[in-house]
């Protein structure tokens, strides 16, 4: 074979990622870049349907019988799915990163406007409420979108999701946090990175967070912050929760 | 290629109701690839309870992230098998370093054309991508394929073969300019 061109480097970084030797610290930093540089993604991408290939030759083996229904279990409820999908719709519109078809989003824009299917057949729903949103950015440097959040006044509850890397902040934990008037930080509960979180808030909480707040996240050992007063770590992120 | 296009004309369509949140497609979805990802999860598991709560998590996974699913820059099966092999790989790394003092050992390819694979792998691909592999040096082509399906980081892999970092890292670079170039040819 006649020798190749080099890869420049950003490309060679993400076919890197895509082989999967980088190691933990290095591949958080190629997730963090593909959320917020769409060139860089599809070269990922690209690099992983050239080596996707490879898992063609292993051989298909069936899982046990019981596995969907394992499966079925860990599924969120299905008005959870409901709500998360309008977060996720919201998240769409307001993060550029993660692109959705126009189709699909028309599609969700129909389903959010519906009330849950299994639900009507048993009761009629009040039309839903209007949601809250916050995108919880960087507090320094350039402002990136590191958390989203939605307020949903149905179901009193706040859905959040950490777009931090999985294995960002290890040994540390992220702490949401509520600011509401001149009150002290209200710590809401705990996200994990990479992942959606539903937290459900007490009435006299739900009344604050409705009335127009604040959101933020910092950084804590484990535990989470020990003073009364607000966070002892870093804030990393924070966002007011506003109508779309 | 027939049957890539079927493939992609099956599953395409139920990735975009999965994001609508619609379990019924998750399970059509489960039967058409689960044999496909579990195969995958015990080729670099290679164990079967740790394999089973890794596809588990791939599906649930896959229920929550299908709104990311972006058609126009990844085929589903792709998609798929990426998330099946980076839950793999990070159970494998969270068994910690003793997973790395392993020998780099032959990997044996099996042929695996079963009946569920002439519907869900792109067997084109699969002979053009084994073919540039096999055009690389042997050294080049084991560490590849050994990183591709263990997740071995550079450090690991320097460790392993008893060579220095930079010098694993630039066999693995030309490795994959080459490759990209004989793809392409």
């Amino acid at each position: 074979m006649s020798e190749a061109p080099d890869l420049s480097e950003a490309e060679a970084f993400a076919a890197e990622h895509a082989l999967g030797v980088l190691n933990a610290r290095e591949r958080g930093e190629a997730e963090a870049r593909m959320a917020r540089d769409p060139a860089f993604a599809s070269d990922v991408e690209a690099w992983r349907e050239r080596l996707g290939p490879m898992t063609g030759a292993i051989a298909s083996v069936s899982p046990p019988h019981d596995l969907w229904r394992r499966i079925e279990r860990e599924l969120p409820a299905n008005d959870n799915g409901v709500a998360v999908n309008r977060l996720r719709f919201w998240r769409t519109s307001a993060v550029g990163g993660f692109s959705l078809a126009a189709a699909s989003l028309a599609a969700l824009a129909v389903l959010v406007a519906q009330p849950p299917s299994a639900v009507t057949k048993t009761q009629t729903l009040p039309p839903p409420g209007q949601l809250l949103n916050a995108s919880l950015t960087s507090t320094s440097g350039r402002q990136v979108p590191l958390f989203v959040a939605a307020y949903d006044p149905d179901r009193k509850a706040i859905i959040v999701t950490s777009l931090l890397p999985e294995g960002a902040h290890p040994a540390k934990v992220q702490e949401l946090w509520l600011i509401a008037g001149k009150d002290h930080p209200k710590p809401l509960g705990f996200l994990e990175p990479g992942k959606s979180k539903v937290i459900p808030l007490k009435t006299d909480t739900a009344g604050v967070v409705a009335a127009g707040a604040t959101l933020a996240v910092s950084i804590e050992a484990p535990g989470g912050s020990t003073d009364p007063n607000g966070p002892q770590g870093p804030v990393v992120g924070a966002g007011a929760l506003s109508k779309l | 290629m027939a049957a890539a296009a079927t493939t992609s004309d099956i599953l395409g369509p139920l990735m975009s109701r999965i994001a609508a949140g619609e379990r019924e497609a998750l399970r059509q979805l489960y039967d058409a690839t689960s044999a496909k990802l579990f195969g995958v999860c015990l080729r670099i598991l290679s164990d079967r309870e740790e394999s089973e709560d890794v596809l588990q998590d791939v599906y649930v996974t896959i229920w929550r992230r299908a709104d990311r699913f972006d058609a126009t820059r990844a085929s589903v099966m792709t998609w798929l098998s990426t998330i099946a092999r980076n839950r793999s790989i990070d159970r494998l790394r969270a068994r910690g370093p003793l997973a790395y003092a392993e020998q780099v050992d032959e990997l044996e390819l099996p042929d695996g054309a079963d009946s569920a694979e002439t519907l869900l792998s792109a067997a084109d691909d699969r002979n053009r991508l084994h073919g540039c592999l096999s055009e690389l040096d042997e050294r080049t082509e084991k560490v590849i394929r050994t990183a591709f399906f263990e997740g071995v980081t550079y450090e690991a892999l320097a460790k392993r073969m008893d060579a220095p970092l930079g010098t694993v890292k630039s066999w693995i670079r030309r490795g994959l300019a080459k490759l990209k170039g004989c793809l392409q040819s």
